[in-house]
């Protein structure tokens, strides 16, 4: 499709030397044609042959072509057929009146031909724009992305105004982005650098002082963002044009702001909607899982630990240590299952820390005896500060963490190595200190730590999911707290520290 | 230590849990009744008169805690709780309304047995009976207000003692913060729960063996505390 480059307003000043030429070049080939003919033939035929390079001449080139094929005309027809022959001088006055007479037939019904080719051409061109918009709007139709409707608004306005149409994207600090490749006068550029994108930003015309274009800038918004700025040389020419460019283009952005709103309707629906499917799997989740998996776990546990106890198997040391081995992988399945519902409680955005004052002593003693089948085959060692302060913490939480430190702790380290636990107090807060003497964390590791599921590829072998450290990370942060991992290098163990902080009651100062 | 066929009344919907509670009550010499509803279960805690009640929360007719309400509305009987659900605020609710301990599903029957005996204790003791309460190698006197650790008399301030007795006559048994500082403080600070870690932390420095390593005088997270009674208990956790 060609773009439109003319406007009505622009149809008289077109006065290219072309159609001046072939206009010409009509009235010669009629000349000719009739100096072959027989003299009195063609005498009579000259007023009406000479009107068909006028009539080609308006229909085809307009009106100045066609004045200049009248004008032709007139002096072709006295110079060959009005005697004397092959001058300009006329004889008879009543041959000066035939070809005045001519004249003005010829003047008017060119103008009135090139009317009806303006006419014509208008009529086509509005059909193109009509069919234009149509499909721009069929395209805005289908646009379901920010970055779909700015492309076919971009496509659209670059295609009918046949000039390159900019797009400066909303940053999220509140200006614009400028277009890496395309060719923005220094001026535009100065003045999106200067523009804050708000939904009110102001529209813009400026004047580019070497090319006299004028460029415009509308900022294009839905009613909650603003998603950039789009700049388009609407050309120069008079003030009407201008106007009228400019006009055409406010509207196309309405439309597009519009369909911007419809989009931004849509994806909150459609957000919400994921939310709340989320929502409520992770509540069955929740519900499945606590209910469906734990009843048989409790049954298993239960029957296990009766069994345990009966004097039957109590004698028998095969039957006892297979009682055990079910207890364990119970224990086990059972952890496993409380950090599946942990991380649901997590991505549910339901930690929601129940703060009570508890001494960090007995949230350690806590995690480790929970979590004592665990570390049967370690040696943990505990060291408490005598004057450690109390914790505002929700203790089950804190506990759990511990929990999850001490797990990774004994399953990263050697059977018959030590796990070293302490409680320390640093300038009013308590740290929880948990170290082994295991295969350590690189550096490459530690920067992924705190994503979830992440696994180290050195120990794809050693079962987990983990979800632990982040569990841990995500629960010890909802009280206020933090957990640093530290490892002199690989194989040579890791320290987990959680840091939370400590009550201002001394309790070596209060006496009760 | 169990009274012969003192009767337990089950009410649990999951048969795969009664069974194993049968199983390792009778073992321990309890005569067992078995309800799988709220309705079975509050006919029989009427007309069976059990000694131990075993109530799980979540029951298909009626939430049980509301059947713990209806039988706390007329009998005494010791209620142990079963839950899934391990949120320390419903704890502090259920013992509040008169429950006598919970256990946390998957347990283990040895807990459950050494909840159940500790409120069985504490339901049958009377007044005639020996006023000396012995947990492991403490023994407190609730009369002549004497605390001995390892046949050593001790001395206590008078709101550590305060403390030891409520747990004492407790022992077994988990009690909340809150009666603890209603006791103690009684009124004043009472929702100062740093002072009650603080006091603990002292009377365990002279009632434990390694008071960072508490084997009597437990925490139970976000709920309260415990006297453990036997050493079997401390063993067992």
């Amino acid at each position: 499709m060609q773009p439109d480059h003319e406007l009505p307003s622009q149809g008289f000043l077109r006065t290219d030397v072309l159609p001046l030429l072939m206009s010409l070049a009509c009235v010669a080939l009629v000349t000719a044609v009739l100096v072959l003919l027989d003299r009195t033939a063609a005498a009579n035929l000259v007023p009406i042959a000479y009107l068909i390079p006028v009539v080609i001449a308006a229909t085809q080139w307009g009106i100045w072509p066609a004045t200049l094929a009248s004008i032709a005309s007139m002096a072709a027809a006295d110079f060959f057929f009005f005697p004397p022959i092959y001058s300009f001088a006329v004889e008879d006055p009543q041959e000066v009146i035939d070809l005045l007479l001519f004249l003005v037939v010829a003047l008017v019904s060119s103008n009135l031909a090139s009317r009806l080719r303006q006419e014509t051409e208008t009529l086509r061109r509005r059909e193109k724009d009509i069919q234009n918009l149509y499909e721009f709007s069929r395209r805005l139709a289908a646009c379901f992305t920010v970055s779909d409707l700015i492309s076919a608004t971009q496509n659209y306005l670059s295609r009918t105004l046949g000039q390159p149409v900019v797009f400066f994207a909303a940053r999220t600090d509140g200006h614009f982005e400028p277009p890496k490749a395309e060719s923005v006068p220094e001026v535009v550029r100065e003045s999106v650098a200067s523009m804050i994108a708000t939904t009110e930003a102001p529209a813009r015309s400026m004047i580019d002082g070497p090319t006299q274009n004028v460029w415009l800038l509308r900022p294009v918004v839905s009613e909650t963002a603003v998603h950039g700025l789009v700049a388009v040389n609407i050309g120069g020419g008079s003030g009407e044009t201008v106007t009228f460019r400019t006009r055409r283009v406010e509207a196309i952005l309405e439309e597009v702001s519009l369909t911007l709103q419809r989009i931004d309707i849509e994806k909150a629906i459609e957000d919400a909607r994921l939310r709340l499917q989320g929502q409520l799997l992770r509540d069955a989740f929740q519900g499945t899982l606590s209910h469906e998996l734990c009843t048989p776990l409790a049954a298993i546990r239960g029957s296990a630990s009766v069994l345990e106890s009966m004097p039957l198997i109590q004698r028998d040391d095969r039957a006892h240590s297979l009682v055990e081995a079910i207890s364990d992988e119970v224990a086990e399945l059972d952890g496993f299952i409380q950090n599946l519902l942990n991380a649901t409680r997590v991505t549910g955005g339901g930690v929601d820390p129940h703060l009570e004052w508890a001494d960090p002593r007995d949230i350690m003693n806590a995690a480790i005896k929970t979590r004592a089948r665990r570390l049967t085959a370690h040696k943990i060692e505990t060291a408490f500060a005598e004057d450690l302060p109390l914790v505002n913490v929700d203790s089950g939480l804190i506990e759990e963490s511990c929990g999850q430190l001490l797990e990774n702790a004994a399953k990263y380290s050697p059977s018959g190595s030590t796990i070293s636990v302490s409680a320390t107090s640093e300038q009013g807060d308590v740290i929880l200190s948990i170290s082994d003497q295991g295969v350590g964390i690189t550096s490459d590791e530690q920067q992924q730590l705190g994503r979830k599921s992440f696994r180290s590829q050195r120990h794809q072998t050693i079962p987990g999911s983990g979800l632990g450290f982040w569990i841990a990370s995500v629960f010890v942060g909802a009280n206020g707290g933090s957990i640093r991992i530290s490892s002199p290098g690989q194989g040579r163990g890791t320290t987990a520290s959680i840091t939370l902080p400590g009550s201002s009651i001394s309790p070596l100062n209060y006496r009760p | 230590m169990n009274k012969p066929a003192n009767t337990v009344l089950l009410i649990e919907d999951e048969a795969k849990i009664r069974r194993f509670l049968r199983a390792g009550f009778e073992l321990q010499g309890f005569s067992v009744i078995e309800a799988e509803n709220a309705a079975d279960g509050l006919r029989a805690a009427t007309f069976s008169a059990p000694d131990l009640i075993i109530l799980d929360l979540a029951l298909p007719d009626l939430h049980g805690s509301e059947v713990l309400e209806r039988i706390r509305s007329w009998s005494n009987v010791p209620i142990i709780i079963l839950s899934v659900v391990s949120s320390e605020d419903e704890k502090v609710r259920l013992l509040q309304a008169g429950a006598d301990d919970y256990v946390v599903k998957p347990f283990g029957m040895a807990e459950l047995l050494a909840r159940s005996e500790a409120a069985l204790r504490r339901y049958f003791k009377s007044a005639t009976e020996n006023p000396v309460v012995v947990a492991g190698p403490l023994s407190v006197d609730l009369v002549t207000r004497t605390v001995t650790l390892d046949q050593q008399q001790i001395r206590l301030t008078r709101k550590e003692y305060r403390l030891l007795h409520i747990l004492a006559t407790h022992v077994g048994l988990v009690v909340t913060h809150d009666q603890l500082l209603k006791d103690i403080w009684s009124g004043n600070q009472r929702d100062n729960i740093q002072y009650l870690r603080i006091l603990v932390r002292k009377l365990r420095q002279k009632i434990e063996t390694d008071p960072n390593h508490p084997r009597l005088l437990v925490t139970e997270s976000g709920v309260g505390y415990r006297l453990q009674a036997r050493l079997e208990d401390i063993a067992a956790s």
